[in-house]
């Protein structure tokens, strides 16, 4: 489903899959589900069945009674090739790998009940296979194959975190209780030796043995050809499993005493279990995936595999159907059954959801954007992937390359770094205040967290400015910081406002507040908050070349950074945190003023983006300083009206300080002539009037699109008998000087504005408008100019 | 070139008059219809807040007081759609070579974000109360929500007549076209006032003439100016395709304010009912978040259009038509190839585009430069800088 709108429009018709009519599918689809609910139903019965047959002579008779039938039908050894020595060694280890995997599975139904088990263990090869192509390659097959191995993760994890069954628990009280081989202790042995309650173990065991399933299908997927077949493959693996597991079978009835009471009353269960589970499934999934795709076919059988088994799971344990089974049902034993939880039905969900995309055919090779016609009319398209679709990387290597794109720039580094701590920092504030039960550490924790909101928006910033321009973004994504910015800027402008609000209401009725709590997060916060000022100053001396004080200020960081990590590390935190408020605070003032400076001579590389980050910080800090110094005034004089003055006052101080900033991006998006260019551009201007040849010019306009690049679009109107090349070249040159990067000139001679007045009778009128603003413009020419 | 340079400073105002500026700004205020009826809306919501205000400063009731704060916090939005609405009528000066007018888009985006806050603000506090219901007293709410649900609907009613009008352009001349040539074409581009001449002639809102003389002296007295924008000058009839422009930033936010705040008012009275009648007490926090959601939702494309014109983008409008824009230039005689085009939107409707064209030396550019103007013209960019380079032999 969700490939039909990652995928473009523009690429026309699916070239490489032909769909056939679903009309003429019906019927495999129908018998297709038909066979999965039965499968699912035979895992059910199964489920009761292993709780009176040992696991062992389980496999052994369904193996057995398939081999049979499948000699039956297959006749492997009248027809077909004659199978030799070596082929037989191979067809024995095959029955190996087989028995092993079929134990694994039907023990993980043991512990974790048939539901369970049908979610993690039947999905089939093309979703594995898909899900670890996403994975563990980096071909993975665009955003939609990565959702959808999400979603199967935080299936997995639901089921493994979320799924409080209570009967798990009580079997996990006494493990050791009611094996009866020395396969089954030996697995729960493994299981309590990794440390996770049994029903945990059987989900992993599962997850493991799904991965060695579609392995083994893949390899045996060679052998089949060897054999001829996958039929008679299918049949021989059958015959080989059961005669290996023979002599395990004949241990084990000789020295055990088994459960079963009689083994007549199991019979038709029994051969209901390999019917369905054995031998429907596999034909009817044979046919259908030589009628249908393979992926096609694995995501109606996955879907209607977990709803019935979801239904059947809500009704099995029902009194109704207890009544139909009673006369095939062994005597009940202890209602032992595994309740449906909410986790498992989250997670049932999450792996529809899933397995639907991961199957879904990936249209690789398709994916191409228009970007424009060739002269001679075709259509062009551009593979490398737009905008839109830079997640088409498999999930490590998506983790990793952003990782180190992050890391590789100064800025994004810096907020990084510090995005980290601040995390650590609300992490571990939560995780105390969770665990002291105190309300007033959790909502600050939340508080900080959505503090981090603005740091990831700067860090996206960030990194969104270096993407590269595309068809749409024709000028690349440079402005993204200066929107970050701004957003930045409004938001802390909106924060003050409530925070002046609402001391205003404290002042007229000050509360009492508990100060207990308050001193050592404040401080702690504080700290965390200096060292982003630290950082972010720093990066801010960095980004304006022209600080005249640059080397003194640069020591001084260094200083102060090396102060703070002997704060880190645990002093006496209240005096050290007030001496370096004082500190902090005027280092942020002094790389405020450096900006200015920069600002002001008209050299500096504006990153508004930084900015944004750093008044944030700079607020939250104010904000720590405040509650510190009224705290303090409150204990030792009691003066309670000295909370609600501190934030009036800091309010307004982060109102003042963000200001400039909003002037500034604002003026950026208004598409204003960057004012340090300003003087530069109108010499470079007067310059192009006198260069030979130039009437005029008009619609200058230029503006800054981000921190470094100044886009400009100039017309020129030059005389009739000059090379416009020379011009358009002597313009870009002298505009360039003065800072414009991205220019285009449109050179116009008079006989211009007769083509334009020839092609359609509405151009009259500019041609006399034309001529008129240009009588007038010779007239005032210098106020249009300046 | 004569060289009549004049200073500045003659064009300063003498000295700074507040009464003459602020008669100045009211009557650009009352100047065309959308900010007429902005700042009309603002009166009526600033006198119910005040209502308010000194009601619950003379009960002592703190809910009042702390609703009508909220009052005025939501009519900074209604005034940051004013002011945009003024300013985006401002002239163009050298500094901001393209005027103002993208304060409108900024407005937008302004407002779009405060929304979000908002939602997000009451999202969250509903989750809190959804936890732990408070007690909340429904006595007083009622009435006042009742109140505030009748100005706020008064509001969405003469902003959807207006924006209504607005879409109908083309049908009725009415004065859907009055606020039209107000609000969206005034102040920048003369080409509304173009348009104002053609169906002066049906005779119908004189109000916005004023408004229309007032930028002619601009026009006169703004040599360069005039000159800047006589392109969207003779397109504008030519490219008068109906159903344009129909959707404009700052009206579309204020509205979504608006309607916020209407939803607001409607889940408060809801909740206060099924308080009331059937003692619900998680109806209040389930209709808070259900309304942030739904503001969330509405506020999105908003934003993510002003966010795709702030940051340069090529035009939604034009993305299907550019590819075959390029094609025919491409085929154009003595063009080689077309290089670096950039179209983005400088206000609504108004869209700018440079490109660069690859030509052969002995072509003729002056044909090329005509024929490539022409047919991006039809194509709806009114501004276009071709910038023609002659490839070496």
């Amino acid at each position: 489903m969700e490939d039909k709108y990652s995928s473009n429009v523009l690429s026309g018709g699916k070239l490489g899959m032909v769909e056939v009519p679903d009309s003429r599918l019906t019927r495999y689809i129908v018998l297709l589900l038909v066979s999965k609910v039965l499968k699912a139903l035979g895992i059910f019965e199964s489920y009761d069945i292993l709780k009176v047959v040992h696991i062992v002579q389980f496999i052994f008779i369904l193996k057995l009674g398939s081999a049979v039938i499948l000699l039956f039908f297959q006749k492997p050894f009248s027809s077909g090739k004659v199978i030799s020595k070596r082929q037989w060694i191979k067809l024995l280890k095959h029955g190996i790998l087989s028995c092993v995997i079929s134990l694994l599975g039907f023990f993980g139904l043991t512990l974790c009940g048939p539901l369970r088990t049908l979610l993690l263990f039947e999905h089939s090869d093309v979703v594995v296979v898909a899900l670890l192509g996403v994975l563990f390659t980096n071909s993975g097959g665009g955003p939609s194959k990565t959702r959808g191995a999400a979603f199967f993760i935080i299936a997995v994890i639901c089921l493994f975190l979320f799924d409080n069954d209570d009967l798990m628990a009580k079997m996990a009280e006494h493990p050791e209780g009611h094996h009866d081989s020395a396969l089954t202790h030996f697995l729960y042995t493994a299981i309590s030796f990794l440390g996770v309650a049994d029903h945990k173990g059987g989900v992993v065991l599962l997850v493991v043995s799904l991965c060695l399933k579609v392995g083994f299908h893949t390899v045996s997927r060679k052998l089949s050809v060897e054999i001829g077949g996958a039929k008679r493959l299918y049949a021989l693996d059958n015959l080989v499993s059961a005669v290996v597991l023979l002599p395990w079978v004949v241990v084990l009835s000789a020295t055990t005493d088994s459960k079963v009471e009689s083994w007549s009353a199991l019979i038709l269960p029994f051969g209901m279990i390999i019917f369905s589970v054995m031998i429907l499934e596999f034909y009817v999934e044979a046919v259908c995936c030589a009628k249908m795709e393979s992926p096609r076919c694995a995501r109606y059988g996955t879907i209607a595999l977990f709803l019935s088994a979801l239904l059947l799971a809500n009704f099995w344990t029902h009194p109704l159907t207890d009544q139909l089974r009673s006369m095939s049902k062994p005597p009940q034993q202890v209602s032992t059954e595994h309740v449906l939880s909410g986790g498992v039905l989250v997670s049932a969900v999450f792996f529809i959801m899933s397995s639907s995309i991961l199957s879904s055919p990936s249209r690789k090779g398709q994916k191409g954007t228009l970007v424009g016609y060739s002269p001679e009319g075709t259509p062009l398209y551009n593979f490398m992937g737009d905008a839109l679709q830079h997640t088409s990387q498999s999930l490590p290597r998506f983790i990793k390359d952003s990782l180190k794109q992050i890391l590789e720039e100064y800025d994004s580094r810096q907020i990084f770094y510090f995005l980290c701590l601040n995390l650590a920092f609300t992490f571990v504030e939560l995780f105390y205040g969770v665990w002291t039960n105190s309300l007033g550490l959790i909502s600050d924790g939340f508080h900080m967290l959505f503090d981090c909101s603005a740091l990831v928006l700067g860090l996206f910033a960030a990194l969104m400015t270096r993407w590269k321009a595309t068809r749409i973004f024709s000028y690349g994504y440079g402005r993204v910081e200066i929107l970050s910015g701004f957003i930045n800027g409004l938001f802390l402008m909106v924060i003050s406002f409530f925070v002046f609000m609402e001391s205003v209401t404290r002042l007229v009725d000050p509360p009492y507040i508990n100060t207990d709590m308050l001193t050592p997060v404040s401080v702690g916060g504080l700290l965390v908050n200096l060292v982003g000022i630290c950082a972010f100053s720093h990066a801010h001396s960095h980004g304006s070349k022209s600080c005249s004080s640059h080397d003194h200020g640069q020591s001084h960081h260094g200083h102060s950074h090396s102060e703070h990590s002997h704060g880190g590390h645990g002093h006496s935190h209240g005096g050290h945190g007030h001496s370096h408020g004082g500190h902090g605070h005027s280092h942020g003032g002094h790389g405020h003023g450096g900006h200015g400076h920069s600002h002001g001579s008209g050299s500096g590389g504006m990153n508004a983006n930084m900015r944004g980050v750093f008044l944030h910080v700079l607020a939250d800090t104010l904000g720590s300083v405040g509650v510190i110094i009224s705290t303090v005034l409150i204990r030792q004089f009691g003066w309670l009206i000295a909370d609600p003055i501190c934030s009036l006052f800091i309010a307004t101080l982060i109102f003042l300080s963000v200001i400039p900033l909003l002037k500034d991006a604002c003026e950026v998006l208004l598409l204003r002539t960057p004012p340090e260019h300003e003087k530069d551009l109108n010499i470079a201007l007067e310059k192009v009037e006198k260069i030979e040849g130039v009437l005029s010019y008009r619609d200058s306009h230029f503006w800054r699109h981000s921190a470094n690049m100044i886009g400009g679009t100039i017309h020129l109107q030059i005389m009739s008998d000059v090379v416009e090349q020379r011009i358009v070249q002597q313009v870009t040159a002298i505009l360039k000087d003065a800072g414009v990067n991205n220019l285009s000139v449109q050179v116009e001679k008079e006989a211009y504005f007769q083509h334009m007045s020839g092609l359609s009778t509405g151009f009259h009128e500019v041609l006399a408008m034309t001529q008129q603003m240009e009588s007038m413009k010779y007239l005032n020419d210098g106020t249009c100019i300046m | 070139m004569l060289p009549l340079s004049m200073k500045d400073d003659e064009y300063k105002p003498a000295k700074f008059n507040l009464l003459v500026k602020l008669s100045g700004w009211f009557r650009s205020i009352l100047a065309d219809k959308t900010s007429r009826n902005l700042f009309f809306f603002l009166c009526l919501n600033l006198s119910f807040a005040f209502v308010e205000l000194t009601y619950g400063i003379w009960s002592n009731s703190l809910g009042l007081i702390s609703d009508s704060f909220h009052m005025f916090f939501d009519c900074t939005a209604l005034l940051a759609g004013l002011a945009a609405s003024v300013i985006s009528r401002w002239r163009s000066n050298d500094s901001f070579s393209y005027g103002y007018v993208r304060a409108e888009v900024l407005a937008g985006f302004v407002n779009g974000l405060f929304l979000i806050f908002t939602a997000f603000f009451i999202f969250s506090e509903g989750v809190e109360r959804a936890l732990e219901p408070p007690d909340v007293h429904h006595d007083r709410l009622l009435p006042v929500s009742v109140a505030g649900l009748l100005v706020n609907l008064v509001g969405i009613f003469v902003f959807q007549h207006g924006g209504h009008g607005h879409s109908h352009g083309d049908e009725g001349h009415g004065h859907s076209h009055s606020l039209f040539n107000g609000s969206l074409n005034h102040g920048h581009s003369h080409g509304g006032d173009d348009h104002k001449h053609k169906h002066g002639g049906h005779g119908h809102s004189h109000d916005s003439h004023g408004g229309h003389g007032h930028s002619h002296d601009g026009h006169g007295g703004h040599g360069g100016h005039g000159h800047s924008h006589e392109e969207p000058h003779c397109h504008d009839e030519l490219l008068h395709t109906p159903g344009k422009g129909s959707s404009k930033q700052i009206l579309q936010g204020v509205l979504l304010h608006i309607i916020a705040d209407t939803l607001g008012s409607i889940g408060v009275i809801i909740s206060a009912l099924l308080m009331q009648k059937y003692d619900l007490m998680i109806a209040d926090p389930i209709c808070s978040m259900l309304i942030a959601l739904l503001i969330g939702v509405s506020v999105v494309p908003l934003l993510k259009e002003s966010i795709g014109i702030l940051m340069q983008r090529t035009p939604p409008s034009l993305d299907q038509a550019l590819p075959e824009c390029y094609q025919r230039v491409q085929q154009l005689q003595g063009v080689y190839n077309l290089q670096e085009p950039h179209f983005w939107t400088l206000c609504t409707d108004v869209y700018i585009g440079t490109l660069k064209l690859l030509v052969a030396p002995d072509a003729d550019t002056r044909w090329i430069l005509s024929q490539t103007h022409n047919i991006f013209t039809q194509a709806g960019v009114r501004q276009l800088y071709v910038q023609v380079d002659t490839a070496a032999m």
